[in-house]
């Protein structure tokens, strides 16, 4: 693939995902060049404003970044090359499966019957196929959830390079709008990936719309206050209802005048309408901000529904079937947590296959899996529900939530040892699930407490006295957490 | 739980069942052990063995804590002697012959086999056998090699009247279905080779073991059918050592065997390491699995991790015949 062009559909691999990916040795045959480090992040939201950075300069660790983007392409080849370099290992293509059978009686073995004739009477069945998964069906095992009222669309976006008064592109930057959340995520200097979700009535007038004209609306998006951008999408939506096509210069003519009113200097960086990718100094706001974006590389622009779902067991009922990644449980990508909690499935299940196999068990029992169940279901079942209620909160308009959120988003952005806890247990922190070391954790939570009294002013939230009482004790257990951590 | 070795039915052994089991030294000469009634229970349940759901759930999730355990065990003392072969980690019992006495399913046995052992499976119920067999076949690892596991219904006695002996003899949850354990552990001893291993497993008598084992377990939440333990036959690991410290000579008169005892002496209640071991196996519910103890550091009989089920290791000294 031409070292410019990148696919649309990403991943962002947390440290703990790239470090598994290591130990197994398949990230050696991903194309480094075609992935790039996440050294910084800016979240805030769209209505008030609130903004929290994360950057991986607070990390207690060697590493420099707290994620990396990939085209799910280039992990893709490099793992099957990796699978290919094993022996042991039978790779299959050019195959469908057509249908999936029980053996005889009731405790029989799968019999997955493929297209080219062949049939596989399997010990273990690892159910690794979407969202969709045949092998769930199979297996009976019944999932819950509900679908988003949004759509995802996805492009890649081109731009000019961060200039040398900037850093780098290993900025990530997410907007939270109430119609849903809108991401960009560096892939190179001039290339960067774009997650929205908004609304589905929406995504389909954005993919009808000529590329310069979305270019238009994604540099608006990230920039202009909610009320503005909920008049361009009734703008959008009317005018594809009236059939009468809007202009790229109608709509810049709308955004510069919007601009003045909202009293945007033409020479902010929260300025969109004016020409893009001028080399010179940046204007003193560029970091809290993506670059303007040019182009968008043709074809790239596509949408997928959003779900919530999460299979009710992970393990078929008389064993011989385990689900992994999204067949078990699919999230909206606002996080960048599904990859990375369908890796962390492939682990643990890996591990828990291994010491079956040590100790003579039949690894495709029910018992010899259920620590994979045990370990997994309830760690996902957090993330899942974090994410759902993280996208329900953000969508709301309502002030005092509004007010809320922002405050509590301010007040984390203050502690920068709880955002250290915050990245970590995203992942963020390189231990692994095998991290033995929570002591540090508990340390760092503790040592953030300590600056309670000094950053709890900024948030004008909590009455000083309380502040004291509330931050000793917080600080006290704390301590005593980290000393259990270090036994 | 599990199996029930039979031997010849004695009548009058069911009845004048000694309350503490080990404390009889009267054996008759006609070797005894069993009780038919207990065959017969576990005949019924034989086609649960294998619902890991069912009746057997609990030792299902003890196997791989038994595994982990003997497997540790002939470690430690292929380290000692310096004898550690090279056969991979996959299979560090290749090269063993091991007989599971009493093996029910065949839980324990395909385990062994998987980890390379040239297994034997014995029960006294047919039924057992037929399940077992039946699931081995199912099962390519098994079907491939059939050396590596073999199912006979059988009795130890009549293997040990061929002259049989094993690298390592196994018995799980099976001595406290028995009438006489002293005559049952001394048929497993014999057919033990010089040098070779025993492991028991099962569950000691007490208070806290009637509570949990009988009371809980098959009254109170009905998931072992009742009158599947005897609370009578529970055997406490302090019995099992002292047993050892006077076997064989105990029963010199009979096989005029007058070897070293198998445990020589007790250090504060605990035997050397080398020479026999009792750990506590512990349910831990929250978890879902089974736990196997550390070695006690107190006196056996002060030892609450052993307060109900254990697994006990035992080995035959080298001059032994």
């Amino acid at each position: 693939m031409d070292a410019n062009t990148f696919s649309n559909r990403v991943s962002s691999l947390t440290n703990d995902s790239c470090q598994f990916l290591k130990d197994i040795g398949a990230w050696n045959y991903v194309e480094q060049r075609r992935t790039c480090p996440i050294e910084e992040m800016q979240v805030w939201d769209g209505i008030s404003g609130a903004r929290i950075n994360f950057s991986a300069a607070d990390l207690p660790l060697q590493t420099t970044e707290m994620s990396r983007m990939t085209e799910n392409l280039n992990l893709q080849r490099g793992l099957l090359k990796h699978l290919s370099r094993i022996p042991e290992v039978q790779l299959l293509d050019n195959v469908r499966v057509t249908a999936i059978e029980k053996e005889g009686e009731a405790n029989g073995w799968p019999l997955v019957r493929l297209s080219n004739g062949q049939t596989f009477r399997t010990r273990l069945l690892v159910g690794a196929d979407g969202p969709n998964s045949p092998v769930r069906t199979f297996a009976g095992i019944t999932t819950h959830g509900w679908a988003y009222d949004t759509h995802a669309v996805v492009a890649t976006l081109s731009h000019a390079p961060r200039t040398p008064f900037q850093p780098p592109n290993t900025t990530a930057y997410q907007r939270f709008l109430p119609t849903g959340p809108i991401a960009f995520l560096p892939l190179s200097p001039t290339e960067s990936s774009m997650v929205w979700s908004t609304k589905t009535a929406l995504v389909a007038a954005l993919k009808s719309v000529d590329p310069s004209m979305l270019v238009t609306f994604i540099n608006a998006v990230f920039r202009l206050p909610e009320v503005s951008i909920r008049y361009l999408h009734d703008l959008l939506l009317s005018s594809v209802a009236s059939r009468k096509a809007l202009t790229v210069d109608e709509v810049r003519e709308e955004i510069l005048w919007r601009e003045r009113s909202h009293n945007i200097s033409a020479t902010s960086a929260y300025s969109s309408a004016l020409s893009a990718g001028e080399v010179g100094i940046p204007p003193e706001d560029s970091e809290f901000l993506p670059p303007l974006i040019t182009s968008i590389q043709p074809g790239t622009v596509a949408s997928f529904p959003l779900r919530y779902s999460h299979a009710d067991a992970y393990i078929g009922d008389g064993g011989r079937i385990v689900l992994v990644g999204d067949a078990a449980h699919t999230v909206h990508p606002l996080a960048g947590q599904g990859l990375n909690a369908g890796l962390a499935d492939v682990q643990v299940l890996a591990r828990t296959i291994e010491t079956a196999l040590l100790q003579g068990g039949d690894i495709g029992s029910r018992t010899a899996l259920l620590p994979y169940t045990r370990a997994r279901w309830f760690e996902n079942h957090k993330i899942l529900s974090a994410v759902d209620k993280l996208h329900k909160l953000y969508s709301t308009t309502f002030p005092p939530v509004v007010w809320a959120r922002s405050v509590g988003l301010e007040v984390i952005n203050e502690l920068d040892t709880i955002k250290v806890a915050l990245m970590i247990t995203a992942g963020g922190g390189g231990g692994g699930p095998r991290a033995d070391g929570s002591g540090w954790r508990w340390d760092v939570a503790a040592k953030g407490l300590e600056n309670f009294n000094s950053t709890a002013d900024t948030a004008k939230v909590v009455g000083s006295g309380l502040v004291n009482v509330v931050g000793i004790g917080l600080q006290r257990l704390g301590n005593a957490l980290s000393q259990v951590g270090r036994r | 739980m599990a199996l029930r070795e039979v031997i010849v039915s004695n009548a009058a052994a069911v009845r004048k069942r000694p309350m503490f089991p080990l404390c009889g030294r009267g054996i008759a000469n006609n070797v005894n052990t069993v009780d038919a009634s207990e065959i017969e229970l576990f005949s019924r349940l034989s086609s649960q063995w294998w619902d890991e759901h069912g009746e057997f759930a609990m030792l299902h999730k003890m196997n791989p804590v038994r595994m982990e355990f003997i497997k540790q065990k002939l470690q430690e003392v292929q380290w000692e002697e310096g004898t550690c072969s090279a056969s991979s980690s996959a299979t560090p019992l290749e090269g063993l012959d091991i007989l599971d006495v009493g093996c029910g399913g065949g839980l324990l046995s395909e385990s062994l086999a998987r980890l390379g052992a040239r297994t034997t499976g014995i029960d006294a119920s047919e039924a057992n056998i037929g399940i077992a067999s039946t699931h081995a076949v199912r099962d390519p690892q098994f079907a491939r090699s059939a050396k590596s596991l073999k199912y006979l219904h059988t009795t130890a006695e009549a293997l040990l009247a061929e002259g049989k002996q094993y690298d390592v003899v196994c018995s799980m949850e099976v001595i406290e279905h028995v009438n006489t354990p002293s005559e049952f552990l001394h048929i497993c001893a014999q057919l033990v080779k010089p040098g070779g291993h025993l492991f028991l497993s099962t569950i000691s008598r007490t208070p806290v073991a009637y509570a949990l084992t009988i009371l809980a377990v098959e009254n109170v939440l009905g998931i072992v059918t009742p009158g599947t333990h005897t609370y009578s036959k529970y055997i406490k690991p302090s019995e099992l050592l002292s047993f050892f410290q006077e076997y064989p000579t105990r029963f010199a008169s009979k096989t005029g065997e007058h070897g070293r005892p198998w445990i020589t002496r007790l250090y504060n209640g605990l035997p050397s390491r080398k020479e026999a071991d009792v750990r506590g196996l512990i349910y831990v519910p929250w978890d879902g699995r089974w736990t196997l103890t550390g070695r006690s550091s107190t006196s056996i009989d002060f030892d609450l991790s052993t307060l109900c089920n254990y697994i006990f290791w035992v080995r035959k000294p080298n001059g032994s015949v």
